[in-house]
């Protein structure tokens, strides 16, 4: 629920113009804006989801030599529901899915998401059986910082990145951005086969309906048991 | 423990014994596995039962085991005064690919600082041995485990679950020579099945809370809430 839901004109009647609609932003909308987006952006209470070694460069990025407060993010945020940015730092097995998914589905909108590092990223060396490649297939995603893992100025300005997002949101096209499932971004705008070419037979986080021995499926229709 | 022998608390409240040597070192694992003094006694106690040995990576001796007889056999290994291997550090499988399964016991006596390594091939087909998780207690998880990840049966098993793959993981059992490495499903597959995981279906109360006891499980069986989980 964001401020555009409770004001007149926000979201829901976008097609009339407005206040705050698609009848161009005014000067009042845009001074909103400018104010919600300077106190959102700085202060972002990140959720640390810390799974492998790139937890470890997230603490140094959040300890005194690299010292993330500078930023408005003194507090990590242990609890989901007081949270804005999940920084997913390391790989995701399957199992811990759900995890992760119910935990971006408690934090409060606004939120934003930070995939640290190559296994988050990409499922990373861990191609294999247990691990999610990539959580962009569970959450959606705003920021991907690569590495393996990357250094604290990798995460810092990865975050910067997400301020500098939410400094050029406004009010009026809250509900374009922010999405809560994956299925709802925008996928990369390439051929099926050009995709497939790219990223070998088994699959990425863009291309998921691969099977070990390179046979398409259909999402949802995985092959039946064969041992 | 041998009878005369003060342990435990008793030990360090008589210190060491005068046959002691000051600079006690760990007895040294024997050349030939005919030296160490478990196979000897196991090749003398059991005959045909015990297959073949060998001394492995230097120092560690490995016998070989008919798989029918290892509870009998390890129950007296564990249990023999003079063999008291008290310790069950690791319980494993290992798939050679060659249509045999082999379950590892690492062993270590206490008592007498000695180590040992039984193993017991299991044809591919009939993949199923005794359970020895009422023998030692570590044994439950690491059983668990080898059904887990190789499908190995242990009969007898107080809780024969999965325990790193989810619960309903419906692919195999992902260490076995014919598991292909990305799994059986498409990534999407697999994806929409983690997602519908209820992650709380598969654990009791008792499982929940962070070190429960783990003779209640034993004791009840799970899938009994109330009777076991009010301890904290």
């Amino acid at each position: 629920m964001g401020l555009g839901d409770i004001l007149p004109g926000g979201g829901v009647s976008k097609s009339e113009g407005g206040l705050f609609g698609a009848g161009g932003p005014t000067f009042l909308t845009t001074k909103l804006d400018f104010v919600i987006n300077w106190g959102r952006a700085n202060s972002l209470w990140p959720m640390p989801f810390g799974t492998a070694c790139c937890a470890i460069e997230m603490m140094a990025a959040a300890a005194s030599n690299f010292d993330l407060a500078r930023f408005g993010m003194e507090r990590m945020s242990f609890s989901p529901r007081q949270a804005d940015v999940l920084i997913c730092a390391g790989r995701v097995p399957y199992k811990l899915a759900p995890v992760l998914r119910r935990i971006w589905d408690q934090m409060p909108q606004p939120k934003w998401c930070v995939s640290m590092g190559a296994c988050a990223s990409s499922g990373g060396v861990f191609d294999v059986y247990s691990m999610v490649q990539g959580i962009d297939t569970i959450v959606p995603v705003d920021v991907y910082v690569p590495g393996c893992p990357p250094r604290p100025e990798g995460l810092i300005y990865g975050l910067m990145m997400i301020q500098e997002k939410i400094r050029q949101e406004s009010l009026g096209k809250h509900f374009e951005h922010r999405a809560e499932d994956p299925a709802d971004v925008a996928r990369p705008e390439a051929e099926e086969l050009e995709i497939v070419g790219l990223t070998g037979p088994f699959g990425n986080s863009t291309q998921q309906d691969q099977l070990s021995d390179g046979v398409a499926v259909r999402a949802g229709e995985g092959r039946p048991k064969t041992s | 423990m041998k009878p005369g022998t003060p342990g435990g608390l008793d030990a360090v409240e008589t210190g060491p014994l005068p046959s002691d040597a000051p600079t006690r070192t760990v007895a040294p694992q024997s050349a030939t596995p005919s030296d160490h003094p478990s196979v000897a006694a196991l090749v003398a106690r059991f005959g045909d039962a015990i297959r073949r040995h060998r001394v492995s990576a230097g120092d560690q001796t490995v016998v070989w085991i008919d798989p029918a007889k290892n509870l009998e056999v390890l129950r007296w290994l564990k249990d023999d005064p003079t063999q008291l291997y008290d310790m069950m550090s690791d319980v494993t499988g290992v798939d050679y690919g060659t249509g045999t399964v082999d379950v590892v016991y690492q062993m270590f006596s206490t008592m007498h600082k000695r180590a040992l390594r039984v193993r017991c091939e299991l044809p591919v087909s009939a993949l199923e041995i005794d359970s020895v998780a009422g023998l030692w207690h570590s044994a439950d998880w690491l059983e668990r485990e080898v059904y887990d990840l190789f499908g190995v049966t242990f009969r007898g098993h107080p809780d024969p679950r999965r325990i790193l793959m989810p619960d309903d993981y419906a692919e195999g059992h992902p260490l076995r020579k014919d598991f292909p490495l990305r799994g059986r499903f498409s990534r999407a597959e697999q994806t929409r099945r983690a997602l519908a995981q209820d992650v709380e279906r598969f654990y009791t109360p008792t499982d929940l809370q962070h070190g429960g006891p783990p003779q209640e499980v034993l004791a009840s069986g799970h899938g009994a809430p109330g009777e076991s989980g009010g301890a904290a």
